[in-house]
């Protein structure tokens, strides 16, 4: 530590001698006050000039064409933002009657389709009803007619049996009543 | 003190028994010219939506000064911009180059910025006495101040408006020099203490060349901002 104070201190004497050698402030020297005033004025005025006349109006320029594109791009996508929106109602409004429409449709449709089914139902059920009748008609007259027929058949065979036992032919009249008479019975009784 | 030494560079040029030759800072005041037009020209060729960085450089350089100006000075003094611009970038270039080795640093000379005071002193008083003829001298009379001050008063503005450029100047000069010569007195020790003992000062030098920039910065801006407040003065008396 002692050994650095003495280097410290003799160091700064050797420097001290340096710095004497050119000691004065070459600014106080009025040699060249004049050139550098001269030199001074004139390339301060050249930059100042140059910088007045070209270069502040073209950052100017610059800065003020970007400010004026950011502020027109602000307002027409303000513009578009609110035509979108626009738009959007438009849309959700569309898509609010399509689905009543869909909706309207389909009950439409569906009790039409019923209403059909319905119909062809019925058309059907009478159609059948019809069909039936006849074919109970049918049924009903095949009936009689058969009724008809047993009963002349059993009146041909009573009269043959009267004639094959009694040999003679027996009261007609009487017999087709008597044979009815059991038919209808009969009938009753099926 | 050598760095600081003025010497003539070509031909003697002697106008009406003034030496005005080509000197040395008369040198490294074009190559700070230089390097400014080349920073606006590059900085200003292209004309592009989003910058680039050179672009920026000089965009921002021009919004630093604009809200400088409007904020010390207000709108009136929009015509001075380009003068308050011009001042700042070549005073901060004029700076920052002599922050090179072996480089000369122009505003390190009391006669540079006593021309740069003396010229926005002179300027501004026309001016003040342009805009508000007589009434300009109400600068030296502070309203709301008892009648038995007002004398000592006025004498005080009067001198603080008269040493303006001395102050002005003085201030630039002064911080440049110091600056300059405490980098110079710790590279000194460097040498002299040589490999065992010179680490110490080299790392004040390191951190000293970082304090240089950021004095040359703010002189700069000291400078021009209170050319802003005398413009000020001058456009708008209100005292």
């Amino acid at each position: 530590m002692k050994k650095l104070t003495i280097v410290l201190i003799i160091s700064t004497f050797y420097c001290g001698n340096i710095f004497a050698a050119e000691a004065g402030m070459p600014q106080l020297d009025p040699k060249y006050w004049a050139s550098q005033a001269f030199w001074l004025i004139i390339i301060f005025s050249t930059i100042y000039l140059l910088i007045d006349k070209v270069f502040i109006p073209k950052i100017k320029g610059n800065i003020d064409t970007r400010e004026n594109k950011i502020r027109k791009d602000l307002e027409e996508a303000k513009i578009f933002r609110e035509e979108a929106e626009k738009k959007l109602i438009i849309y959700k409004k569309l898509i609010q009657t399509a689905s009543q429409e869909s909706k309207k449709i389909v009950s439409d449709s569906s009790q039409k389709l019923n209403e059909d089914i319905q119909n062809k139902k019925n058309e059907i059920q009478n159609q059948i009803d019809k069909e039936l009748k006849s074919a109970e008609n049918e049924i009903m007259k095949f009936k009689k007619d058969s009724f008809d027929k047993v009963g002349k058949i059993s009146e041909d065979i009573v009269t043959e049996v009267i004639k094959d036992i009694f040999g003679e032919d027996g009261n007609k009249s009487k017999i087709s009543a008597t044979v009815n008479e059991i038919l209808k019975k009969e009938n009753v009784k099926v | 003190m050598h760095q600081f030494k003025v010497h003539r560079i070509g031909p003697e040029i002697e106008i009406s028994g003034f030496d005005l030759s080509f000197t040395n800072s008369s040198l490294f005041m074009v190559i700070s010219a230089i390097l400014i037009m080349l920073l606006l020209l590059f900085g200003t060729r292209e004309k592009r939506l989003i910058p680039s960085k050179i672009q920026l450089m000089s965009e921002i350089l021009y919004n630093f000064i604009s809200k400088m100006i409007s904020d010390t000075a207000g709108k009136k003094a929009k015509p001075y911009f380009s003068f308050v611009f011009s001042l700042f970038i070549f005073i901060l270039f004029c700076n920052m180059v002599g922050m090179l080795p072996y480089s000369f640093t122009v505003t390190s000379h009391i006669i540079v910025t006593l021309t740069f005071a003396i010229f926005i002193f002179i300027g501004v008083t026309i001016l003040g006495f342009i805009i508000h003829g007589f009434k300009y001298l109400k600068i030296f009379v502070p309203s709301g101040v008892p009648m038995v001050l007002l004398p000592i008063i006025s004498i005080i503005e009067i001198i603080s408006y008269l040493s303006r450029p001395i102050s002005l100047s003085v201030r630039l000069f002064a911080n440049m020099m110091a600056g300059h010569t405490m980098l110079k007195v710790f590279g000194g020790f460097v040498i002299s203490l040589g490999i065992i003992g010179g680490w110490l000062p080299l790392t004040f030098s390191v951190a000293l060349t970082g304090l240089e920039i950021l004095v040359a910065f703010l002189q700069a801006y000291v400078f021009a901002i209170l050319t802003c407040i005398y413009l000020n003065d001058a456009l708008n008396l209100h005292h």
